[in-house]
């Protein structure tokens, strides 16, 4: 049975958790820390952390992919000295409480062959923005924050869902389909044309068995990966390539769990645009969010359209944001709305 | 111009790249063309420049915890056998890289004889997410790793041998803040309390205004209050003292309140999960959605948790007989329909009498309202 307690660790406020017991005798220490954009440790880095938790903690580890590497346990009187070590390495303690969290990207181009954008670079370009980096040492927002990059659709950092404005890699169309590298995987027997065909959850791919040709509708496209991940390096993403901003999505947050709303297209190699449209996003949620509202609560609240409104976004590819029309044939009106329908009306009547 | 503590509030980033990327990723950074795989857990990714690396997935213990020596015995398998670099992923296993299918071999048996399992990759159980649950956690209701340990020993086989359609992830939460991952995967299980939480009056004190400002502040000012999402928690006039209460028939377990007040005590005899299914975060398929309740209640009993792993295994054998290959537990769902799948596991008698509950009483947030519904769902199950 922990409760939250204190540590003081002199101009470090966040990155570490502290737990008590009910009746004060035991108490804990936790360190969250960073690691470096992909997740992937040299085992000399590796060695210089274990040492650490080693030093200066239990020695216990816990390898969380999510949130940043967290060493456990580290004895109280030591915290200030483990800082240092960790600095010294190239590390420091990451976020906690209600700032903006440790970010996450997926493993990209370092070991990925789908990655559609440069994530670890946008990550770090992130972690080094002064703003990012003031949000992120200091608590200052109704609830927590996070930002995640997804190289692609398959969204290994779940940006939709565990993120509040989340990255994610696509393209614009249909996929780009190498024929003769297609026909000849087809031929060997590698590939089943039907079962690809049939995969495809929009139905947007057709293959024309007497000329061996496969078409793939670009306005269909769902972008779900189904024909590139088994067809790879034949079927290739589009050439044309966006990152698709989605927001609002939370795990823990007021109104229960959600999925974020997709809310336009950035250009992939502009990642500055990503981190002045994150400015965008905080501003009225931190301006008017109550206290442990999460962005998606917030957006819930005021309405996506109002959100956009406020934060003053404009990106290309913005859908729709409409609620359905209403079931119940009765309402009390304000004359302005009426107007505009009748001005819909009117224009409509001259016509043949 | 740096003064001590302006020093101090620096932190430092690990944000170079090129200092932690082992060489041979960072000379194919962006090359890569293409992957295969040989065998569950060893994956090969083939770059433009014809090098290959491989990739050896390891699974971790529950919470992905592991001591620092254990750690310093992965680091050398990894230096010995790899190119000296391990990778952890978002599913808490551990990556070992190499650059050859033998030295990956070797390393699966090395790893292997330290009993780690190799594999989850392609159809197959990819791992169990667990929160911390009570090693660190202030509002944990049941012991999320010592199930996810349960559920790991009954899906072991799935994780190193695959035999499943498609892809299978499960994550365990203590408590609904829903740590371990959220509710958008194949199997989500959610530790549940049974009743509201009573108040502990002697300490409540500690996170409201003092008792003078209380009678003057308006009641949307005061923390607690906001924090509660149903407005189950109130300040009522008793004489000229203002208290706050807690009414029962509006609180929805959430525990928003526990989180940010010690001073909440849920009855730790009451305690169950709910486990729901049919949601994804990857926009294959149909796209990503949430899991839906397929069990809003089951008790929790350590230590083998019986009837958690029973429903579950039972719940991955029914989408095992009647799912297309490559069809993932949410898309099986969707194909089937709602109703077919209830059917297919065998609930439909369940879900008729669960369900002559109104929905606004059923479920509220995603959650299960209070009230007569608790009891008439445990007397259905």
């Amino acid at each position: 049975m922990w409760a939250a307690g204190s540590a003081r660790i002199p101009y470090v406020y966040t990155g570490f958790i502290a737990r008590r017991t009910r009746d004060g005798t035991i108490s804990e220490l936790h360190f969250r820390v960073t690691q470096p954009s992909g997740y992937l440790y040299s085992t000399e880095k590796l060695r210089q952390l274990v040492d650490i938790a080693d030093k200066y903690g239990l020695g216990l580890i816990e390898l969380a992919g999510q949130q940043g590497q967290m060493i456990i346990s580290i004895k109280p009187e030591l915290a200030n000295e483990a800082i240092d070590a960790l600095r010294s390495i190239g590390t420091d303690v990451a976020a906690t409480g209600d700032s903006v969290r440790e970010l996450a990207a997926c493993i990209g181009p370092a070991l990925c062959e789908y990655a559609l954008y440069n994530t670890l670079e946008a990550r770090d370009k992130f972690y080094t923005h002064p703003k990012i980096y003031e949000w992120l040492s200091n608590q200052l927002f109704p609830f927590k924050f996070k930002a995640k990059f997804s190289g692609c659709p398959m969204d290994c950092a779940r940006a939709s869902h565990r993120a509040d404005v989340g990255f994610i890699g696509v393209w614009v169309g249909a996929p780009e389909v190498d024929l003769e590298l297609f026909r000849k995987k087809v031929e060997s027997g590698e590939l089943d044309v039907e079962k690809i065909v049939a995969r495809c959850p929009s139905g947007a791919i057709s293959w024309d068995k007497e000329k061996k040709e496969l078409k793939i509708d670009g306005s269909r496209c769902k972008k779900s990966m189904e024909c590139i991940r088994t067809a790879f390096p034949a079927i290739k993403p589009g050439k044309e390539r966006k990152v698709a901003v989605v927001v609002g999505g939370n795990v823990k947050g007021r109104f229960g769990p959600k999925l974020g709303w997709f809310i336009g297209y950035l250009n992939p190699d502009q990642i500055k645009d990503a981190v002045d449209l994150t400015f965008k996003v905080i501003a009225p949620w931190e301006a008017e969010a109550q206290p442990k509202y999460r962005l998606g609560d917030y957006i819930m609240q005021t309405g996506l359209d109002k959100f956009i409104e406020k934060a003053g976004i404009k990106l290309e590819g913005a859908p729709f944001t409409g609620k359905k029309p209403d079931e119940v044939p009765y309402a009390v009106l304000p004359k302005e709305v009426r107007e505009r329908f009748l001005m819909f009306a009117e224009k409509l009547k001259g016509r043949p | 111009m740096t003064s001590p503590k302006a020093a101090r509030l620096q932190k430092v980033f690990p944000v170079e790249l090129e200092k932690f990327l082992p060489e041979k990723v960072l000379k194919n950074y962006g090359k890569w063309v293409d992957r295969k795989y040989h065998g569950y857990g060893i994956i090969e990714h083939i770059s433009e420049t014809g090098d290959r690396v491989f990739t050896v997935k390891v699974s971790m213990p529950p919470n992905a915890r592991i001591s620092a020596d254990t750690l310093e015995k992965f680091a050398d398998v990894a230096d010995k056998l790899g190119i000296g670099a391990v990778r952890v992923t978002m599913a808490g296993n551990l990556e070992i890289l190499t650059d050859s299918l033998d030295k990956a071999l070797k390393i699966k048996e090395e790893v292997e004889k330290m009993g780690f399992p190799v594999g989850g990759w392609g159809g197959a159980l990819w791992g169990i997410n667990s929160c911390t649950a009570y090693l660190t956690c202030t509002t944990a209701v049941v012991d999320s790793p010592s199930i996810t340990k349960a559920l790991g020993d009954a899906l072991a086989p799935y994780f190193s041998e695959g035999g499943l359609p498609a892809k299978l992830r499960v994550f365990v939460s203590g408590c609904p803040a829903l740590c371990a991952g959220g509710t958008a995967i194949d199997i989500a299980i959610v530790g549940q309390w049974g009743a509201p939480p009573r108040i502990r009056e002697d300490v409540i004190g500690m996170c409201l205004p003092p008792p003078k400002a209380l009678a003057k502040v308006k009641e949307a000012q005061i923390f607690l209050v906001q924090v509660c999402p149903t407005g189950a928690l109130s300040l009522r006039r008793e004489g000229d003292k203002v208290k706050l209460t807690l009414i029962g028939e509006k609180c929805i377990n959430c525990a928003r309140c526990k989180e940010n007040c010690d001073a909440f005590d849920y009855d730790p005899e009451d305690v169950g999960v709910a486990i729901l299914v049919g949601g994804k975060m990857s926009n294959t398929g149909g796209g990503a959605r949430l899991a839906r309740v397929l069990i809003p209640w089951l008790p929790a009993n350590p230590p083998r948790y019986e009837e958690i792993v029973a429903v579950v295994k039972h719940i991955v054998e029914v989408w095992k007989q009647h799912a297309n290959p490559g069809e993932r537990l949410a898309d099986f769902i969707d194909r089937v329909g709602w109703a077919k799948f209830i059917e297919l596991a065998g609930l439909q008698d369940i879900f008729n009498y669960y369900q002559q509950v109104p929905e606004f009483a059923r479920t509220f947030l995603h959650y299960r309202g209070m009230g007569e519904v608790p009891k008439r769902l445990r007397d259905a199950l």
